[in-house]
């Protein structure tokens, strides 16, 4: 064997050193090391790992009350699934959960009302103090001037108002859902079977869009396409809902009723069709005096033809539909066009439209509707459950100085406008944390948040006057059946719109304020509700938002007749104030219209939904309907410059 | 258990029905929440926006006026270009073959891929890219607070200056691979899965799936007459033309296929004038 000598030495111990950083280099090691660099010297983040897991959910704060798989990586949760759909806000229930802004603990004010500034308190801290005034109050007698304010009839909000009532005091509100909307104005909510149904009138209801309903209006599309179900779409705006309708009628804003009028009266006097009741004869009686088919043509722009075909159309049809209630999110609607629109229903004897009643919500309260008690209510205690009157209510200003005088309880997770007017903040769990009978929580709770039922309950076993009426523990609750039932037979009280529909031509030929301002809604933003997520942010239209920028639509030719043209700012001024906004022009909107996009303006709702766009109900007609108590704000005169 | 033959046999592809889409936006929220995009207070700095999947508004109010306008929504994503050979050559699609750094590239299933960390920032393909499908990362990807919680640990989060886009969610299919063999499945092709979009959508209106396969739903939607693809001109011309002008241009021949009945629509995906 031959002697290794110092030379070979070197040689053998070079040949590995350089096969070894061949190897390396080949290994695809050094690019392994390069992605290392990189990611330590970004300090880039990475999600920790753990063992997959899908558990079940359901939503308690919703009135679709929607089922949903979570996606678990360890306690993690990293996904919303859902194979029956999902409403928006459920969908993005992640971004709630794990929102760096929720409200952690209970809160008390520290500085001025609506000055943002709270401090921490306990739960028994803060719960008993608001019982220690509610005693007092109901001491007093005084049990009435204490009100809360509902988001919606989810169970949340059935405990709710049997808390309130069984307080003694009959001062619940909801905003405006097509429930609260209409219950006050038909006796009932109209309950529609689009399942049945082969022809749809929608006066402006933003039906596609997730009309009431979103997971249910969905399915309901898809049906409606198999089974080739006529829509025929009247509105100002052309939305996707106008788009995908078999017919497009494009209509005057602020006009729908009119149309609704025009087309009863047709029906009436030439189809000969009626309905029952000495109401309906009484308002026919107005109807055909009042609005013949000429002047329902010049008002709402649509030929007198096309008002007799659509007309025919509708009365032919096996089993049409006619809906009233304009946005899919913000509903809204005279009383007077919600009437008219169930008239035409009842010309008809459409099945696809019945008047119902939930059985524990009654509606009834010391006003008919949340603005008209904005307006003129007084209370020395609001609870605001999960609602944002605030914001939602075109009276926000005025409920706002009223807050300042009274004890405000805002039961929310996120501080929104009107909950930074509060004196005391209870946050609320997100559905994830809850467990339901069904389900155990889906995750652990993140802070010391609680469950809204819990909540209320607890407040509950400490005010004396409604500890007996109410559930003593959470899985009581939902022993309450809300069951729907029958309204009894359709009657209006006609002697209170009369003077509404005898104003309207008026309303609808101001030559003070020339152009109507309508809004729009927004994918995922809904009425506002969306704004103070990363995620809903990411998908909003640049023809909204685009670098801060906040813009309204308008058609091109009435650019061209005031002088805007694209990205000019403007100044719209209503007779009760003015907002700035940038123009984007498009001719998806109707000549002498301005569509501004809604949920946009929030004073306090979290830093993404701060600073952005303006809150057009600032702005908005702001008269109160005779019969819903609601604000009529879907359109609004105004003149722009 | 012995696989013999695992040579991919899948193409994927996707069909989106835009006559079914409602514009509820809840493709978006999956693509979002499933990718972890980065976190903005204010996002309406749109062309440097990072999002997969752009949720385009779209209407034809160029050529229209009201009340003949209409309105649409688009989902629009990365579009898996295949490309076409020309010359002998591999096809690539438009991206790929910029890429100075070999961070993007055709899989053998068809799926652009994209690896983040690999990813120069030259932004070549950002401007080779026929759909602005693609997005920069102009700042590194914060997650505020809690919002780390939610984050999906299959999906790397990426650096400042790194070009990211849709992969047709090719973690899931991994997850879905690695599912299939823990149960003793070592056949590829035995596997199928769903992007988050396409799961999420609740009208059914998108519709993923193997485009080699011709009894998949997918196939059948991309020879349909309603099929049309973004701005791939070469889709109007009758076959022997096409073929003659394959072998001299190169297309970028997506594999994510809009479905409409909607003229006006079609028209404006090929940049047609409205007639």
């Amino acid at each position: 064997m031959k002697k290794i000598d110092r030379k070979d030495f070197l040689k053998i111990g070079a040949g590995a050193v350089v096969g070894g950083v061949a190897g390396y280099t080949f290994s695809g090691a050094p690019f392994l090391g390069f992605q290392w660099l990189v990611e330590w010297s970004q300090d880039q983040y990475v999600p920790a790992g753990g063992v997959e897991k899908y558990v079940q959910a359901i939503s308690e704060s919703c009135v679709n009350g929607c089922k949903v798989s979570v996606r678990k990586i360890g306690e993690r949760a990293v996904k919303i699934e859902s194979k029956e759909g999902v409403c928006p806000s459920c969908l993005n229930a992640l971004q709630l959960l794990y929102h760096p802004e929720r409200v952690a603990t209970p809160l008390k004010r520290s500085g001025e009302k609506g000055s943002g500034k709270f401090k921490a308190v306990s739960w028994d801290e803060a719960l008993k103090d608001i019982s220690a005034q509610i005693n007092k109050a109901i001491s007093e007698g005084k049990a009435n001037s204490i009100a809360a304010v509902n988001k919606n009839e989810s169970i949340n909000g059935l405990l709710m108002e049997k808390f309130v009532r069984a307080v003694g005091s009959n001062n619940v509100y909801y905003e405006p859902t097509w429930k609260s909307l209409t219950s006050q104005a038909l006796g009932g909510y109209i309950k529609y079977d689009f399942a049945a149904t082969d022809y749809v009138l929608s006066f402006g209801a933003k039906l596609i869009e997730g009309w009431g309903n979103p997971v249910e209006m969905q399915k309901v599309f898809v049906d409606w396409k198999k089974k080739g179900v006529k829509l025929v779409q009247v509105d100002s705006v052309c939305t996707r809902t106008a788009s995908v309708a078999n017919e497009f009628v494009g209509i005057k804003p602020g006009s729908e009723a009119a149309l609704a009028f025009g087309i009863a009266n047709y029906l009436i006097t030439e189809k000969r069709m009626t309905s029952t009741g000495a109401d309906f004869a009484k308002w026919s009686q107005i109807i055909i005096n009042k609005f013949p088919l000429s002047k329902v043509a010049a008002l709402t722009g649509i030929a007198e033809d096309k008002i007799k075909k659509i007309a025919n159309d509708f009365a032919q049809s096996k089993n049409p539909v006619a809906v009233a209630g304009k946005g899919a999110y913000g509903m809204s609607g005279s009383s007077a066009e919600i009437i008219a629109v169930y008239c035409l229903n009842t010309l008809v004897k459409s099945r696809a439209a019945s008047l119902v009643k939930d059985s524990e919500i009654s509606y009834v309260a010391e006003f008919s509707g949340i603005d008209k008690f904005a307006k003129e209510g007084n209370f020395s205690i609001l609870i605001l459950n999960n609602s944002n009157p605030v914001h939602n209510s075109v009276y926000g200003e005025e409920l706002k100085k009223k807050m300042g005088k009274a004890l405000v309880v805002a039961i929310t997770p996120l501080i929104n406008d009107s909950a930074a007017y509060a004196d005391y903040i209870l946050p609320t769990l997100s559905f994830l944390e809850v467990e339901t009978p069904q389900n155990k929580a889906a995750v652990i709770k993140q802070n010391e948040a609680k469950d809204a039922k819990e909540i209320i309950i607890s407040l509950a076993s400490m005010v004396e006057k409604a500890k007996a009426a109410m559930p003593k523990q959470v899985s009581d609750v939902y022993n309450i059946s809300n069951k729907e039932v029958a309204a009894g037979s359709f009657s209006f009280n006609v002697d209170k719109i009369k003077n509404d529909i005898d104003l309207y031509e008026k309303k609808l030929t101001d030559k003070e304020y020339p152009v109507t301002l309508v809004p729009m809604e927004v994918p995922l933003v809904c009425n506002g509700e969306g704004l103070a997520f990363p995620y809903v942010l990411k998908s909003i239209d640049p023809t909204i938002l685009k670098l801060g920028k906040f813009y309204v639509q308008m058609n091109k030719d009435t650019a061209k007749k005031y002088g805007f043209s694209e990205g000019s700012s403007i100044k719209i001024t209503s007779a009760r104030g003015k907002i700035k906004a940038y123009v984007h022009l498009t001719d998806t909107v109707a000549p002498e219209t301005v569509a501004i996009p809604l949920g946009f303006g929030h004073e306090s709702y979290t830093k993404y939904g701060n600073d952005k766009g303006v809150n057009p109900k600032k702005i908005m007609t702001a008269d109160i309907d005779p019969l819903t108590g609601i604000a009529d704000w879907w359109s609004t005169r105004v003149k722009i410059s | 258990m012995i696989v013999k033959d695992s040579k991919m046999k899948r193409k994927w592809g996707m069909a989106i029905d835009l006559d079914k889409c409602t514009g509820c936006g809840a493709c978006s929220l999956a693509c979002n929440q499933e990718n972890n995009m980065p976190i903005f207070e204010d996002d309406s700095d749109v062309p440097k926006r990072v999002a997969f999947l752009e949720l385009m508004k779209v209407t034809n109010d160029r050529d229209a006026k009201f009340p003949d306008v209409k309105t649409a929504y688009l989902p629009k994503m990365c579009q898996q270009c295949e490309g076409n050979d020309t010359h002998g050559h591999k096809a690539d699609p438009p991206c790929v073959s910029v890429c100075p750094a070999v961070a993007t590239d055709v899989g053998d299933d068809g799926v652009v891929s994209q690896i983040w960390s690999r990813c120069i920032g030259c932004r070549y393909c950002q401007t080779a890219c026929p759909y602005e499908a693609r997005v920069f990362n102009w700042w590194k990807p914060e997650y505020e607070g809690t919002f780390k919680e939610g984050l999906n640990p299959e999906v790397s989060v990426a650096s400042r200056g790194t070009i990211v886009k849709c992969t047709f969610c090719s973690h899931i299919w991994k997850r879905e691979r690695d599912k299939a063999v823990a149960k003793g499945i070592l056949d590829i092709n035995a596997v199928t899965y769903t992007p988050a979009c396409a799961a999420a959508c609740p009208t059914g209106a998108i519709v993923f799936g193997d485009l080699n396969d011709p009894n998949s739903e997918i196939s059948k939607l991309a020879k349909s007459d309603r099929a049309v693809r973004l701005v791939n001109a070469i889709d109007d011309q009758p076959e022997d033309k096409k073929k003659a002008l394959m072998e001299k241009k190169q297309y970028p021949n997506p594999k994510v296929y809009y479905l409409t009945s909607q003229k006006w629509l079609r028209d404006m995906m090929r940049f047609k004038k409205n007639s």
